[in-house]
């Protein structure tokens, strides 16, 4: 082969190489597209729900409260009456079938919503107020455009008739979309229109918190000791192989431990943030070893030795020097960690945190959902109204991942380049 | 003839089975610099930190044998190696200031050991060592600053007042200036010359000249020995040892 030749050679393999590269990435990239945009095309219709604006005509005749009722008063009284009357009059219902077609329109707690409104403003007795009343997932998803209406009408969960009432409200613009404050606020909840993520993203606080709390102080004293102390032998060597083996053993084997010790043997509560806090440190812990140890050895060693010349003790010199040194890379390796341990189902679900849960969680010891089992739960339910949940609560999720990870970075860049 | 300050008796000293230096008799003077010298690998650096005995942190290395300071044994294991490192200081070869402010690096120093209660006190402290290493009028207006942020000459410097900064008897020099330009060089030599008039101190060196132009005595090692010892115009002129001549003329190492 000539010179020529072996150079043409090298310059075509050069750009294999790199058509290589390139559609790699790009396929890469061309699957996060997709994937993000399915999610969002999905998601995004979550964070709007529909309403229909209702005349309500507070009668005192229904109610046995008075103007200027106490908070407790109006809490207890019966708003029931006043809902079912202010509501079949928001279409001209000739008799109870018809009137009972147009109830199923508005969503369960239309009564909660009519007695919230009295409990912001305790005067309206023998007044006429505008609300914006939520209206039912049926007609929800159908005023999204989530519902096909050309189906025939036995296979559609929306009767002919509450087609024609709805098509009334749009007619006379007696229907709208608002910004969905349930989806934050709400726990779970039957109905799709009522559900939120809110138990979920305290249950999910509750628990990242937890693993912090016991995983990052044991990670980082285990990672000092193992790296700065500890004599370097074969009981060592074996500890160090065991960590990186227990940080590649799958989350749900936690999961079963969990499920063993914490819930059979010590009786923590089951479905509880508390028991999902400690599982996931138990996961977690070796996955912060890891970095944090990467980092203190990253510290060069002239460091150490120029604060045992002036006298340092060993001690001194790792936590006056090596330990701050070490401090960025430790603290993204733990941000990256809890990342890792927010968006982990299977052992959630080993220690009971699918069972549906309404109530947002007030403490770590009250049953709870979180973030990724709400998806998992949502998933599987039948309703379109949750079909869009699920993907709004992936995003949410997602959005805390890449927060996170951006933190992770930030620390990383913004504090190492300073000891450089 | 001046006092001697550390005598060092039939010191070796083994990396797990490697023996690198070999029954090393060498007597350092007070208040003068020794200068040693010889190829890479001869056991220059391993012998002087045996005086600070920053051997110990490498956990295969062993050290047999006395070394003497002020007549007291410091190769001792009941001997605290924390207040050794107080009266014997030690600079590296390469530049390692504390990534943090020029005054945090000195002030460190005497911190820990108890030394400068008050802040005033501290001040005093940071502001003689820079004197004393010739860096005060160049960082005077920026103590703040990080001392990663100086230049290697003044790092080195730098170093050294932190060294000092604790008021040891003796300090230890690792071919301070081989990561130097040749006028930083000079600027420490002429350092070393002033600081003698109050430390002992021993400086590893590649450099002949350097040996020459700084020190009053100089040892010669080879393969863990110490090959010969004596007063550095002697060693230089009129070496007794053939190999110390062959080194001294550039014809091995």
């Amino acid at each position: 082969m000539t010179k020529e030749e072996r150079l043409k050679k090298r310059h075509r393999a050069e750009k294999r190489f790199r058509f290589y590269g390139l559609t790699s990435i790009f396929v890469a990239l061309l699957f996060v597209v997709i994937l993000v945009q399915n999610i969002f095309s999905k998601g995004s219709s979550a964070f709007k729900k529909t309403v229909i604006t209702t005349e309500v005509f507070f009668d005192q005749e229904l109610l046995e409260i008075q103007n200027g009722a106490s908070q407790e008063e109006i809490m207890e009284a019966d708003f029931y009456d006043i809902m079912i009357e202010n509501l079949i009059k928001a279409y001209p219902a000739k008799d109870r079938d018809e009137e009972d077609e147009l109830l199923k329109l508005f969503s369960g707690d239309a009564e909660i919503e009519i007695k919230k409104a009295f409990l912001n403003d305790n005067n309206l007795i023998g007044k006429t107020i505008t609300l914006d009343l939520t209206a039912s997932d049926d007609i929800d998803q159908l005023h999204k455009g989530n519902y096909p209406r050309d189906l025939p009408e036995e296979r559609r969960r929306i009767s002919d008739f509450q087609l024609v009432i709805y098509d009334y409200f749009v007619e006379n613009k007696k229907i709208s979309k608002n910004f969905n404050n349930y989806f934050f606020n709400n726990g779970d909840s039957r109905d799709p229109e009522l559900a939120g993520i809110g138990g979920a993203l305290v249950g999910s606080f509750y628990s990242i918190l937890i693993c912090l709390l016991l995983a990052f102080p044991v990670a980082v004293l285990a990672s000092i000791y193992l790296e700065e102390f500890a004599p370097k032998n074969k009981i060592t060597d074996f500890i160090e192989i065991n960590i990186n083996n227990l940080a590649a053993v799958p989350s749900i084997v936690y999961g079963l431990l969990a499920l063993q010790i914490l819930l059979a043997t010590i009786q923590l509560p089951r479905s509880t943030p508390l028991v999902a806090g400690i599982t996931l440190a138990l996961m977690t812990l070796p996955r912060i070893i890891i970095p944090c140890r990467a980092s203190l050895k990253a510290v060069p060693p002239s460091i150490r030795e120029g604060a045992l010349a002036v006298g340092a003790s060993k001690f001194q010199s790792v936590f006056h020097h090596v330990v701050p040194l070490a401090l960025p890379g430790t603290l993204s390796g733990t941000i990256i960690g809890l990342a890792q341990a927010l968006g982990e189902t299977a052992p959630l679900i080993l220690i009971g945190m699918v069972a549906f849960v309404v109530d947002i969680p007030s403490s770590p010891i009250d049953p709870s959902s979180s973030l990724p089992v709400q998806v998992y739960l949502w998933s599987e339910s039948a309703e379109r109204g949750f079909v869009e949940k699920t993907s709004a609560t992936i995003m949410m999720l997602l959005s805390f991942l890449i927060v996170m990870n951006f933190i992770a970075v930030y620390l990383r860049q913004k504090f190492e380049k300073r000891w450089n | 003839m001046s006092n001697v300050k550390i005598k060092s008796k039939n010191l070796n000293v083994y990396y797990g089975d490697k023996q690198a230096l070999f029954d090393v008799n060498l007597d350092l003077n007070e208040k003068e610099v020794t200068a040693l010298i010889g190829p890479s690998g001869c056991g220059k650096s391993t012998f002087i930190r045996c005086i600070n005995r920053m051997n110990d942190v490498i956990d295969i290395c062993k050290v047999t044998g006395n070394i003497e300071m002020d007549g007291i044994n410091i190769n001792d294991k009941d001997l605290d190696v924390v207040s050794l490192r107080e009266r014997v200081g030690m600079v590296f070869q390469k530049p390692n200031p504390f990534p943090k402010s020029i005054y945090d690096n000195i002030s460190y120093g005497p911190k820990i050991h108890g030394k400068g209660e008050t802040k005033s006190e501290l001040d005093q402290i940071v502001e003689n060592s820079l004197k004393k290493s010739a860096l005060w009028e160049e960082v005077k207006d920026r103590l703040d600053e990080p001392g990663t942020s100086l230049s290697g000459g003044q790092q080195q410097r730098l170093c050294i007042a932190r060294a000092i900064s604790v008021n040891p008897e003796v300090i230890l020099m690792d071919e301070p200036c081989s990561a130097l330009d040749p006028i930083a060089t000079a600027k420490i030599e002429e350092l070393i010359d002033e600081l003698k008039k109050t430390y002992t101190i021993v400086i590893v060196t590649h450099s002949m000249a350097q040996a020459v132009r700084v020190s009053q005595k100089t040892g010669f090692f080879h393969l863990g020995k110490l090959i010969e010892v004596g007063k550095t115009e002697k060693i230089f002129k009129n070496p007794d040892n053939k190999m110390t001549q062959d080194y001294i003329t550039g014809r091995f190492g």
